[in-house]
């Protein structure tokens, strides 16, 4: 289903919670559809089964996934965790980039005027449409 | 649940352990590692029920576990150098097993030494030192035992059998909530299975942690400045260790990610990264930080 890097610095446990993150957003995982249970996916990615519990009680924690009694975890449907979750990635991004551009030498004032413009031709064009 | 209480134990006047504290969850895989000399396998010999301790317990779901065979018969110990019944097949040895452990699966065995390749009528001295190492492990698997305690467990084994005997152990760990207690030099090697990490230095845990947590509780960061150094910020870091290459500072840095994040960018830097650590960087600082440094030693 997905590969995991076991040489990166980034702890197996995070990998695997925005690996699934990333696959239920881009819906490769469906809303409803069944994860791989804790033993299979423990088997096929040679990785500790509590390690993996521990993932998918972090995902149901967020929202992204929900469990069933006897049954397994499925993909949760509603959005909003989705959302909150690429929002605070675009900032993320977002932060990086304007820093950089300061460091450029790029003024504060022109950067407002490139969000303004954005924002303009954006209303404009859903005007159009 | 294995609990090893403040346990001491004394060869000859050299104090090995001195109140050992470490406690394994069911179901969980635990690393242990140290120094060498560090008393990493006088505290295996212990948990596996062959040394009795000077001072304190160790016992496994409440019971005492020196010499006591009902416990033992659920456990399976797998020393640094496998051991065997002199001149021995496969076959026997997996008689011997059979007749004193009552989870015995034939049908396993059967299936591992097939899988493995193994010719059990060959006698197990005349093997390699890697093909022992697996014959211990299929016997060990094959007694479906509830506590596996492995002391450099995957030494000697190539890359493939290794694969293939981690993937054994993590079955056996999800489908039957088995324990295993597993000692390695390669940190490599533990970073993959473990869930819980013992640090252990001259006779004493040092550390004893969930692995997540102790790699989020410590952070390397890289950090450079246009101008001066803001020394009494950086100073009111938990700081293992700092280097400076070039205009770049490296610091080791003990605490929450966030905190550190905030009270870093405050100051302006130019560059600024905070890397997790691996469990090598991890060990060697902690080491550090209790006197085993590395020292880069010049030779002639």
């Amino acid at each position: 289903m997905f590969e995991l890097d076991t040489r990166s610095r980034k702890p197996i446990y995070e990998q695997l919670v925005e690996k699934l993150k990333e696959l239920i957003m881009n819906e490769v995982l469906k809303p409803d559809e069944q994860l791989p249970s804790v033993r299979m996916l423990a088997q096929q990615l040679t990785i500790n089964p509590n390690t993996i519990q521990k993932a998918y009680r972090e995902l149901e924690n967020q929202g992204f996934i929900y469990s069933q009694k006897g049954k397994g975890s499925f993909v949760n449907p509603s959005e909003e965790s989705k959302d909150s979750e690429k929002i605070s990635a675009v900032k993320g991004e977002l932060d990086r980039l304007i820093l950089e551009a300061l460091y450029l030498g790029i003024t504060v004032e022109e950067l407002i005027q490139l969000v303004k413009d954005k924002d303009a031709s954006k209303r404009g064009g859903a005007k159009g449409d | 649940m294995i609990e090893v209480q403040k346990v001491s134990k004394v060869f000859d006047r050299y104090e090995a352990l001195q109140e050992a504290q470490m406690t394994i969850q069911k179901g969980s895989i635990y690393g242990l590692i140290g120094s060498n000399g560090a008393g990493k396998t006088t505290l295996i010999k212990l948990v596996a029920g062959i040394y009795q301790p000077d001072l304190g317990r160790v016992t496994i779901d409440g019971h005492d576990n020196f010499e006591n065979t009902k416990l033992k018969q659920r456990m399976f110990y797998i020393p640094d150098h496998p051991y065997f019944l002199t001149h021995y097949t496969t076959k026997q040895m997996a008689q011997f097993y059979r007749s004193i452990y009552p989870n015995w699966s034939q049908d396993r065995y059967e299936t591992l030494v097939t899988s493995f390749k193994v010719n059990v009528k060959k006698k197990i001295h005349t093997f390699s030192k890697g093909w022992q190492r697996q014959i211990a492990f299929i016997l060990a698997l094959a007694t479906r035992p509830e506590i596996l305690i492995l002391d450099e467990p995957l030494d000697g084994l190539d890359a493939v059998v290794r694969k293939k005997v981690k993937n054994l152990l993590i079955q056996d760990v999800a489908e039957r909530e088995m324990t295993i207690l597993i000692s390695s030099h390669n940190l490599r090697e533990l970073e993959d299975i473990c869930d819980h990490i013992g640090i252990i230095h001259q006779g004493k845990i040092l550390i004893e942690k969930e692995l997540d947590e102790l790699k989020s509780d410590i952070h390397k960061v890289q950090v450079a400045y246009k101008g001066e150094v803001p020394e009494h910020v950086i100073r009111k870091l938990s700081v293992l260790h700092t280097e400076k290459r070039g205009s770049v500072f490296l610091c080791i840095v003990k605490g929450k990610e966030e905190e550190i994040s905030e009270l870093i960018l405050n100051t302006n830097p130019v560059i600024f990264d905070l890397l997790p650590l691996t469990l090598e960087e991890i060990f060697i600082y902690e080491m550090g930080d209790n006197g085993y440094a590395i020292e880069n030693i010049m030779v002639e």
